[in-house]
């Protein structure tokens, strides 16, 4: 039993689910799910579709390259059953799932980063320009940080006949 | 030579008929709409081509007959004997040389008759024309009518003729007429030809077919000849006459010893020696009939002297080869109605026919080519030694033990077996990994895993994935370190607590500027312009403007100072109403100290939920531009009534002329309850 990737959007097909359409030039496409068949039918281009991976992965925003793809890759000559290899087999393939999923989201965290970094020099630009907004000048001549000015209030006490509290 | 198919003459119909046929013709193929003023040419053409076709049907047709029929000359003289024996030549002939002549008149006419259409000046005269030369056409044929109805009699006859084949063996019976010529036809072949007891039963020609030696024979019945002189026979006996003539077969000639037939032994003697001239180069056997009622040793001595010497005659034709039983050959007897010999004399007859061809293509040179084609070897011993059959040691070693592994087959165990003893086909699964090839023989039960997390195991299997794995941890663990260094520049810059709140401060300002801003745009030339004297909604107070100031610091009381002195009051107080003061703005309320009128010195909490109270809508504030209440009533109205339309169809303004979809899924599709759905 093999897990099969999706054609369109690249997810993997588990037992039970999905379509696999053969073309008259033997060509098999596997689908997860109606949607990506469907979309298939109407003949898009999973390379054009936002959510699906191949568009990512072609756009950087997934990662691309790396040498954690390599110890996934489909082998076609059957190899004769070893156990000691097997079990070796077994207890490496977790370890590898992590490393790859650090490095894929620190790919997209070093993408990301950058709109970060846009972003705060951003605010802080908005902030020098249009604090005048919320803070007169001449406060700002005299407390010069860039934050709300202290308000001054006067607070005034009601007059009612004065019962000195009896002690 | 292939026979001539009597069958296949097409029918030849009578004058009358044939006129009708092709007239009728000429008149469905030929164009039939004339008028007088077409141009001559056309009108002449016109007739021109009637005369031309009914000339080239005549034609056809009667060459068709001419073609058809037989010529004597050109068929085996057997059948242009028999034709002529049957339908007299001459007559024949005369009948085909009229059809032909009529043939020929015909096409003469049609040539004079084209002619002189050629000349034709008008529409009549032509059509005249034309009417005539038809009209001659079919006089001609009438002429010929009492040959056209011979020449029918004639193929109907012909086509009744039995198909006899002058190439192939045959055998022919002759005799007087009641001998028992038919009734051995059919005994020996499948032929149902009339029996009776008188005479000429047979009236013509039958043909039947036997088989000896895998091979076919014709047998033909002859009608019965009388000993006439040649001149004297009528037509039935003629037929025998010519079928003896010409075809080449065995003769039976039929003897009826017992005189049961109306005649003597003395006369079919007599016969026999008058058409004796006949029978030169057949194989001729003489066959005593109805011996069942006369034995032929119990024969009168005159009638045995007739028959020896009939015998003698026959003997003549036998040929010359010294056979021992010559006699029995030539001279049989038989009984058709005992069945007594009959099939002897079939057999006899055949025999000596074949032996009779035989003779003759030995005799041709044909014969020469297929002898030199095969030739049998027979080799001849060249010493008497002996050589029996050798078999190599070696293949009877191999031999031996083929036997034995058989034997060894048979003790091995099989699979079957060992189903068997464990309870069968549906109980007993076979272990298919038993024969598996593995380093270490514990793990052939082994469950191996296939899928693991969403991956299958089978790609990642590699000798040497640990020491990958370790690398790739290595790695991992340097980039790691790497990475730690950047996130603490990136981090270094960031906001204070304070400095956010401006921040959001500022966007809430901004977006309350740009929504104001909206409005305003929005209702700008519908919205007057009421100057401040008139503000019910008290936007533009004092105490506004000093909230204002002091939420961007300043302080606001010399500000509010300013404005007060020199602002006219007195009047505006009692116009106060009594909760109208700050909704929603900051929860202490900054009480005028100083000049202010303002004796309500109690603090005041305001709730932010309470909202301002207006004046309604249709009292008449002085500065709008209103005369009375009236007025204003009716413009709000009208206001309102213009804009009613447009907001029931959801449009924004007059310009508004979007459609959000184009093709609203219900009028495009589905069927109508009732109606048509043709259009949409």
């Amino acid at each position: 039993m093999r897990l099969e990737k999706c054609w369109f959007c690249s997810s993997t097909i588990y037992p039970g689910h999905g379509i696999q359409f053969v073309r008259n030039d033997a060509k098999i496409f596997r689908f997860c799910r109606s949607k990506c068949h469907k979309n298939f039918k109407m003949k898009r281009n999973p390379r054009k579709v936002k959510w699906t991976k191949a568009y990512r992965r072609l756009h950087g925003k997934d990662m691309t390259q790396d040498s954690t793809f390599e110890f996934e890759r489909k082998r076609n000559r059957p190899q004769r059953y070893d156990r000691i290899n097997t079990e070796k087999v077994l207890q490496a393939i977790p370890k590898i799932s992590k490393v790859k999923a650090t490095r894929q989201k620190d790919h997209i965290t070093k993408r990301l980063s950058v709109g970060r970094v846009n972003r705060r020099t951003e605010d802080r630009r908005e902030l020098e320009q249009s604090i005048s907004l919320v803070k007169a000048p001449s406060v700002l001549k005299e407390d010069a940080t860039l934050t709300l000015p202290k308000q001054k209030v006067t607070v005034s006490y009601a007059q009612t006949e004065n019962t000195p509290m009896e002690e | 030579m292939v026979q001539f198919n009597f069958k296949g003459i097409t029918v030849v119909p009578s004058g009358k008929e044939m006129v009708d046929i092709i007239l009728s013709r000429t008149q469905r193929q030929t164009p039939t709409v004339v008028h007088k003023g077409y141009a001559i040419n056309r009108l002449r053409q016109f007739y021109m081509r009637k005369v031309r076709f009914t000339q080239q049907n005549f034609h056809d047709k009667l060459s068709a007959i001419v073609d058809e029929f037989p010529r004597l000359e050109g068929i085996h003289p057997f059948y242009s004997d028999l034709l002529h024996v049957l339908y007299n030549k001459d007559h024949y002939k005369l009948a085909l040389g009229q059809v032909n002549t009529a043939r020929n008149l015909i096409s003469k006419v049609a040539k004079d008759y084209v002619r002189l259409l050629k000349y034709g000046d008008s529409l009549y005269r032509c059509k005249c024309l034309k009417v005539a030369a038809l009209g001659r056409m079919c006089t001609v044929i009438k002429r010929i009518g009492p040959s056209l109805a011979y020449l029918e009699q004639v193929r109907q006859h012909m086509a009744r003729l039995p198909s006899i084949d002058p190439n192939m063996r045959t055998i022919l019976i002759c005799g007087y007429p009641n001998v028992g010529k038919s009734s051995f036809m059919n005994k020996i072949t499948r032929a149902d030809v009339d029996v009776q007891p008188y005479a000429f039963t047979t009236k013509s020609l039958f043909v039947g077919h036997t088989d000896y030696k895998y091979l076919r024979y014709q047998v033909i019945d002859t009608p019965g000849i009388l000993d006439r002189p040649f001149e004297d026979r009528n037509i039935i006996e003629m037929c025998s006459i010519t079928a003896l003539a010409h075809l080449r077969s065995a003769v039976l000639f039929f003897l009826d010893v017992s005189g049961s037939c109306g005649y003597t032994v003395a006369q079919q003697a007599a016969l026999f020696h008058s058409i004796k001239s006949l029978f030169l180069n057949k194989p001729l056997m003489v066959v005593c009939n109805k011996i069942d009622l006369q034995q032929l040793n119990a024969l009168s001595e005159d009638d045995k002297r007739l028959v020896d010497e009939m015998k003698a005659e026959a003997l003549k034709t036998l040929q010359i080869g010294g056979d021992p039983n010559a006699e029995q050959q030539v001279l049989v007897t038989m009984s058709t109605l005992t069945e007594e010999g009959v099939i002897n004399v079939k057999n006899t007859a055949c025999e000596r026919i074949l032996d009779q061809r035989v003779e003759i293509k030995m005799k041709s040179k044909k014969i020469n080519d297929c002898l030199n084609r095969f030739h049998v070897a027979m080799p001849k011993p060249r010493d008497g030694k002996e050589r029996p059959v050798c078999i190599p040691q070696q293949v009877l070693e191999q031999r031996a033990k083929d036997q034995e592994v058989e034997k060894e087959k048979e003790k091995r165990k099989l699979e079957k077996d060992l189903e068997n003893e464990n309870g069968g086909a549906g109980v007993y699964s076979a272990s298919l990994k038993k024969h598996y090839l593995l380093a270490n023989d514990e793990w052939k039960e082994d469950i191996i895993p296939e899928i693991i997390d969403g991956h299958n195991v089978a790609d990642f299997m590699d000798p040497d994935i640990l020491e990958r794995l370790e690398e790739l941890e290595r790695e991992e663990g340097l980039r790691l370190a790497g990475e730690e260094g950047d996130d603490f520049e990136i981090d270094g810059d960031n906001m204070t607590p304070e400095e956010r709140e401006a921040l959001n401060e500022i966007r809430k300002r901004k977006k309350a500027l740009i929504q104001e801003h909206r409005i305003k745009k929005s209702t700008a030339e519908s919205r007057p312009i009421v100057p401040r004297k008139f503000d019910k909604d008290r936007q533009f107070t004092t105490e506004r403007m000093g909230r204002q100031l002091s939420g961007l610091g300043l302080d606001p009381s010399k500000a509010i100072e300013r404005v007060r002195s020199r602002s006219v009051s007195r009047g505006r107080k009692r116009e106060r109403s009594v909760a109208a003061d700050g909704a929603g703005d900051d929860g202490m309320e900054i009480d005028n100290d100083g000049k202010g009128s303002n004796k309500r010195l109690r603090l005041r909490s305001v709730s932010r939920s309470r909202s301002r109270s207006r004046a309604p809508v249709e009292e008449v504030i002085p500065g709008e531009g209103f005369k009375d209440k009236e007025q204003k009533v009716k413009a709000i109205k009208l206001g309102k009534k213009s804009v009613k339309k447009r907001n029931k169809d959801a449009r924004k303004g007059e310009a508004d002329r979007v459609i959000l979809n184009m093709m609203p899924k219900h009028l495009f599709s589905g069927k109508r309850g009732i109606g048509k759905t043709s259009r949409r």
